[in-house]
Parts: structure tokens; C-alpha cells; sequence
């Protein structure tokens, strides 16, 4: 049985070692060499193909850049498997990196993680297969020849450069998340604020209303407290933490909790790309838009809505009458239940005693 | 013979002939010896009896027309209040005595059911951080069906409270009655000292209660005062939008923190203090029948409330003369 095993084993060594030979060894040492064939065109900057339509497509690629891209060592026709002969007599098409390299248990190196089924499962994903071509595919968001590591700010999926990426598509999006507080503070180089993916997560992008987004009625409040009750990240800011506390306690958020999803969630009131400040006039929190913001489930509410708190914590002195009502029952209900428990333990001991009294 | 007529006064008619008959022939036999006939002794009788009837009529009416017209309605009121009044032993020498009526125990009935639905919606609400709430939340089908039953319940208590307060208590003798009774007096104060002293060893006599004790009274008012903080708060935020508009946003925010803290007060009073009473008390274990069937025992009467059974007893006497 062991041997068996070990023969076959040896087998796959065999093979292994073989195909390493023959294939990824070379192409690292040459890849240079082989890819230098291809910038003879590709590398002039003008090289294009104009299209019937007018349109004219630039082929030239950067060979600098690419060379220090994650796919850098790579030969050009490791991707572009459809290249046979220079010049190309047949259309150059699509590389399918999901197909070619990026799936689980790949013999090419490249990473071996859960994303490319995330990606399958996500709107993205399912729209592109039911036959969106709107639909982004890896390229959309990764680049094409200029994939660098996300921690490299060339990167389109740098933390620099995201909103502009998604903002390819999402226009709208991208103009509120601009104007929103997070957005000016992300231009302004704040590395606390959430840019789209922090909310929306990467490969696993849902709709709002599925219950998987992690932006959805289920989901929302959780998102937004990974920042919002964190003391270190919000008193820089002056942001009160207990916000997500007093929300998690109040009415609205024992109902999101168990069910119901036309509560009111943080994004209800707040907005979501175009969260601004409560200063701002444009804000959806600010005062003279309370009544607008509350309108939307409790039609007919009026300015009295924008008056007192909102996030009230009956635990602390600042929530006034409120503060003092909650103290003042627990008073009532301490010593009501004292006087009363001591009332029954005085009586079971007496009928204890006549008990007894009777027996003897 | 004897037959019994619909008042239940022997129709003695016979009798009566028979008797005047045999007086009048021995009379006839003392002055004249045998010699009488039979139809002249019939003849005697029945003049004798057309004069008695006609004398009983005009006694009877003279009766009734100098018997003034309030002393008549008074009595009949007392006649109907005996009869109506299950406080009242039914009968001299019965064991049980009628201490709630039928309409108090439905109200209690409705109380206590309303009661229940609205702590087993409310308190997982309250405490929705902990496994056994999110249980029966998640049990009934998440947080709409708990606000949906719990408006059932409230609907319950809110009809009990109305029917009780608006109705019940001006408009009905028992409802006017009990109500006075409930009145916290003085006598409750000595009371409470005395079951005090009582409870230590320094009075060998428990206080002697009325119709109801201070505990009684407590369990009253703390319910009063219960329905209108619940109802109140909990209306106030039923109808949100028009508290807010009306009395700002504070009200509302004033009116969910009374609400729940003070369910949680009813909720302990409840299952502490009334549950002791009525229920784990060693006395009446596993349970004090009186909210069903009303009764109460005459050794319980005494015991409990002999100023009552006292009261009652003497109203008896009083109604046994007439």
C-alpha cells in the first residue's frame, strides 16, 4: 500500500519537475527576451488601431511599467494565448484571466483564493454571466497591463484610487460620495474615511435589499459601527461613539435587529454616499431637514421632530427629563420591591412559626 | 289540601270553611241541642266568611295606603339588593360566601389575560439583548408580529380600564360600592402597624380587614396607577407622529423610557408580590380559586375580612325582620 503511494507519487514529482523544466523556469529567465519581440510595435507610443467606427484604440503598452507589474516576468502571449505569428494575421481577443489563471487549484501561480467564486456569486459577477456586457470584468477594475499590488498607488485598486475606478461606472455615485464628509475627507487625504469598497466590500458586492450585502437593513448598522464605535478612530474627530449603543437600544434598532427591515437603519436617516456633516445645510440630519428626513416613514411630522436628541442615552445626565425619569423609577421600583419582598419574607417566617406553634 | 299558590301562601279557604263550620254547629249544639239543619249551618259559615273577606280587604288596602310611598320603594330597593347582592350568603347557614361578583371577575379575567400578552411581548423587547428574548421574538416571527400582538393586549387592557373607570365604578351599586371601600384610610396606616407588630411577636392578633385589606388596596391602585402610566406612555407613542407634533420629540422619548420601566415595575409587582399572594403563599398553594368561581369560605370570610362578615351579618338580621 505504502509503495503503491510512493510509486505514485514519484509519478507526479516526475511530472512536476518536468513541466517546471520545460515551462515556468524558462519563462522567468527569457520572459524579458520573449516579451522584448512583442515591444518592437507595442512599445511605440503612437502604435494604434483605428477602427472602422472611427474609433481609434491605442496598442501601445508602457514596457517600463509592465515590467514591474505583478504580471511583469510573464510573456506576453501567456495571457494573449491566441497570438501565433507576427504580425497577427487573426483578431487579437479578450483575455479570460478567470479561465486562463485565476481560479482555485490553478498550475500557474497564481493566487489561490476564494475571491474568484466571490466574484462569480456577486451582482457583478451574475450580471456579466446572464450576458451583461455592461457588466465589470476583472480588467474593469484591475487594469489590463498596469496590475499592480493594491499597497502600490499606481494600482487602480489602491485605496487612493478606488472611488475613481467604481466611479467608471457609478458616476452618480462617485459625484455624492465627492461631496459627502467622508469624500472631501478622503481627497484631503484622511486614511480613516471608508472609500466604496470599505462599505461595499470588494468581490462580494450584493444589491442593497439582499440580505448578503453588507449594506443592507441587516448588515448596515454593523458596517458603518466598524469605524462609528470605535473611540480611537472617532474622538479625533469629536464623533460621540455611543451613537451605535443608543441606536442598537432604541426602538428603531430592536426592530432592524429582529426583522424588520422598514425600520430605520443609520443610512435611513443619515444618507449614504452623500453623508454629510449635521452643520451642513445639505445634510439630511441637519436641522431644518429633520422634519423632511422623518417624513419618510412617520408622514406628516413636523419641526418638532428636529427638536431634542435624537441618539438619547437614559443613562447619562445629558439626556435631561429623560435622565431623571429613568433614575426616578429605578428608585420606585427598587423600594417598592423591597418593601414588598420584606413583606412576604415577615410572612412566610410568622406562618412558619405558627406552623410550628400548632404542631407542638 | 294544603295546596301552595304562587306566593307560596297556603290557600287555606277550606280550612278555614271547616273551622267556622264546626264552631258554628258546636255553638248551634250548646243552645239548641241537635236540632239543626244542615243547610242553615251552611248558610251561617258563609255569611261569617263573605264579612271576614271583605274585612281583610279593606284592612289590607288601609295597610297599604298609610304606608308611605318611600318607605315602600326603600324596602323594595333592600328586597332587590339582597337578591342581586352576591356578597350576601345565599342562605342562613350556607359555607361560602359570594366575594366577587360575575362582571368583577370577567374585568379581572380581561385584566390578567391582556396582562399576560403585554409582559411576554414587552419584557423581550426590554431585555432583547438576552438568548430567551431574541428566542421568542424570533418564535412568533420577528419584532412586527411582537409590536402586532402586543397592540392586541394593549387593546385588551385599554378596554378593561375604560369599561372599569367610565362604567363599572359610577354606574353600577356594586362597582360605587367597592370603590369606596378602596379608599385608603387611616385604618390602613394602624393596619400595616399592627400586622407589623403582629409579624414580630408583639400583637398575638392579625388586623382586622374590612371588606379589603391594605394588601388589597395596594394590588388596586398599584394597578390604576399602572393602566394610566402604560396607557397614557403607550398611547402617546402609538400615535407617534401626533405626540411629536404636538408636544415634541421629548414626549415620546419621556414616554418609552416611563413605559418600559414602568412595565418592568408592574411585571415584578405581579409576579412577586400578587403571585405571593394569591398563588405561592402557603396558604392558598398552588392557587386561590376566588377569580373563578368568586367564593369564599366562611372560615376565610372570618379570618380574613371579619368586619365584613360582621357587616354582613348584621344586614342579614336586619333584612330577616322585614
Amino acid at each position: 500500500m505504502d509503495l503503491k503511494a510512493a510509486e505514485k507519487f514519484r509519478g507526479f514529482f516526475f511530472l512536476a519537475s518536468l513541466f517546471c523544466a520545460f515551462f515556468v523556469i524558462p519563462a522567468t529567465v527569457h520572459a524579458d527576451e520573449e516579451n522584448s519581440k512583442c515591444f518592437v510595435c507595442h512599445g511605440k507610443v503612437d502604435f494604434a488601431n483605428p477602427l472602422k467606427t472611427g474609433k481609434v484604440i491605442s496598442l501601445y503598452i508602457n514596457f517600463k511599467e509592465f515590467s514591474e507589474t505583478v504580471h511583469g516576468k510573464k510573456l506576453c502571449t501567456d495571457c494573449h494565448t491566441d497570438v501565433k505569428q507576427i504580425p497577427h494575421r487573426n483578431v487579437i481577443g479578450k483575455v479570460n484571466c478567470a479561465n486562463q489563471c485565476h481560479f482555485l487549484g490553478n498550475p500557474s501561480g497564481a493566487p489561490e483564493t476564494m475571491k474568484y467564486i466571490e466574484y462569480k456569486n456577486s451582482i457583478h459577477g451574475k450580471a456579466l454571466f446572464a450576458g451583461n456586457h455592461a457588466a465589470p470584468q476583472c480588467q474593469d477594475c484591475h487594469g489590463k497591463h498596469n496590475i499592480f499590488k493594491p499597497s502600490d498607488t499606481r494600482s487602480f485598486d489602491a485605496r487612493e484610487n478606488i472611488p475613481k475606478t467604481c466611479g467608471k461606472c457609478h458616476l452618480q455615485e462617485y459625484v455624492d460620495f465627492n461631496t459627502s464628509i467622508h469624500g472631501t475627507q478622503f481627497k484631503a487625504g484622511n486614511k480613516d474615511v471608508p472609500v466604496c469598497t470599505s462599505c461595499h466590500g470588494e468581490h462580494n458586492i450584493f444589491k442593497p435589499d439582499d440580505a448578503r450585502s453588507t449594506v443592507s437593513a441587516e448588515h448596515i448598522t454593523k458596517t458603518c459601527s466598524a469605524c462609528h464605535d470605535k473611540v480611537q478612530i472617532m474622538e479625533k474627530y469629536g464623533i460621540p461613539t455611543e451613537q451605535v449603543a443608543t441606536y442598537d437600544e432604541s426602538f428603531h434598532g430592536i426592530a432592524v435587529e429582529f426583522g424588520v427591515k422598514k425600520a430605520a437603519n443609520c443610512s435611513s436617516c443619515h444618507g449614504y454616499h452623500d453623508i454629510r456633516a449635521s452643520e451642513d445645510p445639505g445634510s439630511s440630519i441637519n436641522i431644518n431637514n429633520i422634519p423632511k428626513t422623518c417624513g419618510k416613514c412617520h408622514p406628516g411630522a413636523n419641526v418638532n421632530f428636529a427638536k431634542g436628541k435624537v441618539h438619547i442615552n437614559p443613562k447619562s445626565k445629558e439626556s435631561g427629563i429623560v435622565y431623571y425619569i429613568s433614575k426616578a423609577f429605578m428608585v420606585l421600583t427598587v423600594s417598592t420591591m423591597l418593601v414588598l419582598i420584606i413583606h412576604i419574607m415577615l410572612d412566610l417566617r410568622k406562618r412558619m412559626q405558627k406552623r410550628k406553634g400548632n404542631r407542638e | 289540601m294544603n295546596e301552595k299558590n304562587d306566593n307560596g301562601i297556603a290557600d287555606n279557604g277550606n280550612e278555614l270553611r271547616d273551622k267556622v263550620r264546626k264552631q258554628v254547629i258546636e255553638e248551634l249544639r250548646e243552645k239548641y241541642g241537635n236540632g239543626f239543619k244542615e243547610e242553615e249551618v251552611e248558610k251561617i259559615a258563609s255569611d261569617i266568611l263573605e264579612g271576614y273577606a271583605s274585612i281583610k280587604e279593606k284592612a289590607l288596602l288601609d295597610y297599604i295606603k298609610n304606608q308611605p310611598a318611600k318607605e315602600i320603594a326603600k324596602m323594595e330597593r333592600a328586597k332587590a339588593d339582597a337578591a342581586s347582592h352576591e356578597m350576601l350568603a345565599e342562605k342562613e347557614g350556607e359555607d361560602f360566601f359570594v366575594r366577587f361578583g360575575i362582571n368583577f371577575r370577567a374585568q379581572h379575567m380581561l385584566l390578567f389575560s391582556s396582562c399576560i400578552i403585554l409582559i411576554l411581548t414587552g419584557m423581550p423587547e426590554k431585555f432583547y439583548y438576552t438568548g430567551i428574548a431574541s428566542f421568542l421574538i424570533k418564535l412568533v416571527g420577528g419584532m412586527g408580529t411582537v409590536t402586532f400582538i402586543h397592540r392586541i393586549g394593549a387593546v385588551g387592557l385599554i378596554a378593561m380600564f375604560a369599561y372599569h373607570v367610565l362604567i363599572y365604578t359610577p354606574f353600577t351599586r356594586q362597582g360605587r360600592k367597592d370603590f369606596l371601600e378602596l379608599l385608603p384610610g387611616p385604618k390602613d396606616i394602624l393596619d400595616v402597624i399592627q400586622m407589623i407588630k403582629y409579624f414580630f411577636g408583639y400583637a398575638t392578633e392579625k388586623p382586622k380587614f374590612g371588606r379589603f385589606s391594605y394588601i388589597e388596596k395596594f394590588d388596586y391602585w398599584a394597578v390604576y396607577w399602572g393602566c394610566l402610566v402604560m396607557i397614557g406612555s403607550g398611547f402617546l407613542m402609538w400615535v407617534e407622529v401626533e405626540s411629536i407634533n404636538m408636544f415634541g420629540k421629548t414626549i415620546v422619548d419621556i414616554c418609552k423610557e416611563a413605559h418600559s420601566d414602568e412595565g418592568l415595575l408592574c411585571t415584578l409587582a405581579i409576579l412577586i408580590w400578587h403571585f405571593y399572594n394569591v398563588h405561592f403563599n402557603p396558604k392558598v398553594f398552588p392557587m386561590s380559586w376566588v377569580w373563578w368561581n368568586g367564593k369564599i369560605s366562611k372560615e376565610d370570610m372570618i379570618e380574613e375580612h371579619p368586619l365584613e362578615y360582621e357587616m354582613i351579618m348584621k344586614d342579614k338580621k336586619h333584612h330577616g325582620k322585614h
